[in-house]
């Protein structure tokens, strides 16, 4: 189970319209007297781009919940779009300390609030904070990049959460657009994988296996995204047509696949069924077992699912095939 | 079974096909320290399918409902449970089933049967079948006889698995491991056995084969033209504690080097193998150690140390000696130390020491590998330059604090050209998202899904016990004297002789 660690604040500066070279010279000298951080071990360099504070403290939350499993470097782009903020950067630093284990390792956050025209050439405001030979990834919780976006030229993975995105009629369409310029991890779709593991496990075994290819009505239900990337996951694994699918908008992700074999009908479920952070798994096969399975989603969801993100650099071929019957079911 | 699943892939974690464990010795320590918070963490992991079904075997009489919240208690007890858990333990009701009886009584396996054919039928467990036998040694030929006799030990039907997982001890000595295995292979496949050392399942333990053959850096310096000596260090900190019947009869070099130390030792030592699969693999480590040396008689004398503790201070404690221990015989000869140069007779490693060490009551618990490296052909500087100047050396660490360790040489900021051996360390948990599974865990979901490679062959278990049997006969003949060292230290003066006479030392983990 989790070790616990605990995170703390080792050092912080801040000041306002600044230079990113000043930025970078206080970032240095935070590390610089503090023996703890002499070390690194890094991964990756995470750039969060959100729309003010309160954004941004949501994410540095999020990326604090990964604790002692973190990338050594956060750089969160604070864009807003007041036309009276004028020009410059402002910017807050900090290094932080996690011990888990007795063992000591240090990472960073650097807040940046960019106001004016630089808000078009984030790239350039990034790529002096970039730890050198790492990947770059970045992450936008609440909306999407036009696929033009010069801040993608630095990014070697983007990272989106397709339900957080107003506007969701064309969402799939357009996260699809950017897939093809560089790979992209969306975090509905990582927050599915219980159902999915879930799912492909109500299958294994001699005595369910063959009701997959019996498969004659899917019913999926959930936010839009989430219920259409699950039904294009299984429209495309299983080869169904379109017309199997049954989709309708509810507030938890559930689907239900019923399917015949030799004769019998065998009805397949996982859902969650309110608010309760759990999940519900179902096998009744007729004249057959009849089991279920209670399981509990963990706490912690958000850093969760980032950390996953995190981990696929290269994007996720089975959400690329998701993406894509998705789009033929919206 | 009928086509693949596609819904199962890569992305999505490996999870275990509906199956009943049954585990012998389910009253046992094992079962309820290891075993099942394995299997819950396991469920919490969501790797475990609906209709997953625990069998518990002993001797203790107990219902089926008893034998779930017994489980469930000690698991808790011992860590585990909490809030999360509690759904998985209500989805086990009706999973769990327990026998009560003899492992010897023909009974005991025809109401497993029973047992086993009621939650294929109810729960869906498809026929599939991991027997564990959590039991003492003596008990295994007894239990797989049982279950070849009951027709238990092959599938009931195409599609379905039934595979066997034994714990260590494997064996006392070479000839009862063949033994062993001559019953097991009565009634079990070779393909069907899972013999476990939990040391494989260890993420750090595995880690080796990724640093050695994930990197092109370390590959081309992992030889003898570059490498002075290797040092595989395997320590605890404790004493035998209650288990001093038990050690008796075992003592460090069973214990511990004939499994353990012989397991990290052909990781560190082998060829890469061709293909990452399960005997890809397995065929390299069983090279490796067939080309380690065989002891002389004459050898075991001089290259071999057997030691025994002795009442020190330990950890901030005053401790008993081995010999004052619960269990133990006063003038018992049981080593509870154990260091040895061993020589590798292979193109790579000819010329290379191996130093291993295990041992009972040393300072601290620590397994490691440490690659000493070479010294330089020439160092360009004065003697009083490099005065806290080192060889280069790598160090695998693989409990506590696991990670890789590198020592290099380093000049002193300042005036002075003043060069210090500094260290790089890399700690593993830090750099990682991912959770770390426990061995236990890792190994039975491995063995749920049918993958052996962290398993061990049995050509493996007989080249641990070549190297390890003339070792054990030597001693018996009385012919290698018993050093003693005082718990708490670094262990007798005469293992540290088997490095200085080559100007070399033991490492302070």
């Amino acid at each position: 189970m989790p070790h616990t660690s605990t995170t703390t604040t080792i050092g912080s500066w801040e000041a306002e319209n600044v230079t990113v070279a000043q930025v970078e010279a206080a970032l240095s000298d935070l590390r610089r007297h503090e023996a703890r951080a002499a070390v690194r071990t890094s991964v990756l360099t995470l750039v969060a781009v959100v729309d003010d504070q309160r954004e941004a403290d949501a994410a540095l939350e999020v990326v604090y919940d990964l604790g002692g499993r973190h990338p050594s470097r956060t750089v969160v782009l604070v864009v807003g779009d007041d036309p009276d903020d004028g020009q410059g950067i402002d910017a807050a630093a900090s290094v932080h300390a996690v011990e888990r284990q007795g063992t000591a390792m240090c990472y960073e956050d650097v807040v940046l609030r960019v106001r004016g025209l630089a808000r078009y050439h984030l790239d350039s405001v990034v790529e002096p904070f970039t730890i050198p030979d790492l990947p770059v990834v970045v992450w936008i919780p609440a909306h999407l990049p036009a696929p033009g976006d010069p801040l993608l030229d630095a990014a070697n993975s983007l990272v989106v959460d397709s339900r957080a995105v107003p506007a969701a009629g064309d969402v799939l369409r357009r996260i699809s657009a950017l897939t093809r310029r560089l790979p992209v991890n969306d975090l509905s779709w990582i927050r599915l994988a219980p159902w999915r593991s879930q799912l492909a496990g109500l299958f294994e075994g001699s005595v369910n296996r063959p009701f997959l290819e019996g498969v004659r009505e899917v019913e999926v239900a959930g936010n839009h995204g989430p219920r259409h990337l699950l039904a294009g996951w299984v429209m495309r694994r299983l080869r169904l047509p379109p017309e199997a699918f049954t989709l309708e908008p509810a507030e938890h992700v559930s689907i239900r696949l019923i399917a015949t074999s030799e004769g019998r009908t065998g009805r397949f479920s996982v859902g969650r069924a309110g608010p309760e952070r759990v999940i519900e798994s179902c096998i009744d096969i007729e004249d057959g077992p009849s089991v279920q399975q209670t399981m509990r989603i963990r706490r912690q969801w958000p850093g969760l699912s980032l950390a996953s993100a995190l981990t696929r650099m290269s994007g996720d071929d089975t959400y690329r095939v998701a993406l894509d019957g998705a789009l033929e079911l919206s | 079974m009928t086509g693949d699943n596609p819904l199962l892939e890569a992305t999505v974690e490996r999870v275990a096909p509906p199956a009943a464990i049954v585990v012998f010795g389910a009253s046992g320590d094992l079962t309820s320290r290891k075993l099942m918070p394995a299997v819950e963490r396991l469920a919490l992991r969501r790797l475990l399918p609906a209709g997953f079904s625990v069998v518990g075997v002993g001797r203790t009489p107990m219902h089926d409902e008893d034998f779930r919240e017994r489980m469930r208690t000690l698991v808790e007890e011992g860590g585990g449970g909490g809030d999360e858990a509690k759904h998985v333990w209500d989805a086990f009701r009706g999973g769990f089933r327990y026998v009560a009886g003899d492992y010897g009584d023909a009974q005991t396996y025809a109401h497993l049967g029973r047992v086993l054919h009621e939650l294929d039928r109810e729960r869906g467990t498809a026929g599939n079948r991991l027997y564990y036998l959590a039991t003492p040694p003596a008990t295994f030929p007894v239990i797989v006889g049982g279950l070849g006799q009951a027709g238990l030990n092959r599938p009931p039907h195409d599609g379905a698995f039934v595979r066997i997982v034994i714990d260590k001890p494997y064996g006392h000595d070479e000839a009862s491991a063949a033994a062993l295995d001559a019953t097991v292979h009565d009634s079990f496949e070779e393909s069907q056995v899972y013999r476990i050392d939990h040391y494989l399942g260890k993420e750090t333990v595995q880690n080796v084969l990724a640093l050695r053959f994930a990197n092109a850096i370390f590959e081309p310096v992992w030889n003898r033209r570059y490498v002075d000596h290797v040092q595989i260090t395997v320590t605890e900190a404790l004493g035998v504690g209650h288990r001093g019947g038990f050690y008796e009869r075992a003592g460090a070099l069973r214990d511990i080097v004939q499994n353990h130390v012989m397991q990290v030792l052909s990781l560190t030592l082998m060829e890469p193998p061709p293909t990452f699969d399960p005997n890809g693999i397995r065929d390299e480590k069983v090279k490796a150690l067939r080309a380690v040396d065989i002891f002389t008689p004459e050898e075991v004398a001089t290259e071999v140390v057997r030691a025994q503790y002795t009442r020190g201070w330990a950890q901030g404690a005053e401790v008993p000696g081995y010999r004052d221990e619960e269990g133990v015989d006063p003038h018992s000869l049981t080593e509870t130390y154990v260091a040895m140069r061993l020589k590798v007779d292979n193109w790579r490693w000819a010329g290379v020491p191996v130093y291993v060490r295990t041992g009972k009551r040393l300072p601290k618990r620590v397994t490691e590998v440490a690659m000493q490296f070479k010294e330089v052909p020439h160092l360009p500087f004065a003697a009083s330059q490099t005065e806290g100047l080192d060889p280069d050396l790598l160090v695998l660490r693989i409990q506590p604090d696991e990670g890789i360790t590198l020592r290099f040489g380093a000049k002193v900021p300042g005036q002075a050209f003043q060069v210090r051996s500094v260290s790089m360390d890399f700690f593993y948990g830090a750099a990682f998202l991912e959770e770390t599974p426990e061995a236990y865990e890792r190994l039975l979901l491995d063995a749920l899904v049918g993958d052996p490679t962290l398993f061990i062959r049995t050509d493996e278990v007989e080249q641990a016990w070549r190297i390890c049997d003339p070792v054990l006969t030597a001693w018996e003949q009385g012919d290698v004297p018993l050093a003693r060292y005082e718990a708490g230290t670094w262990g007798p003066s005469e293992a540290d002789r088997l490095l200085e006479e080559h100007g070399r030392r033991w490492r302070k983990p």
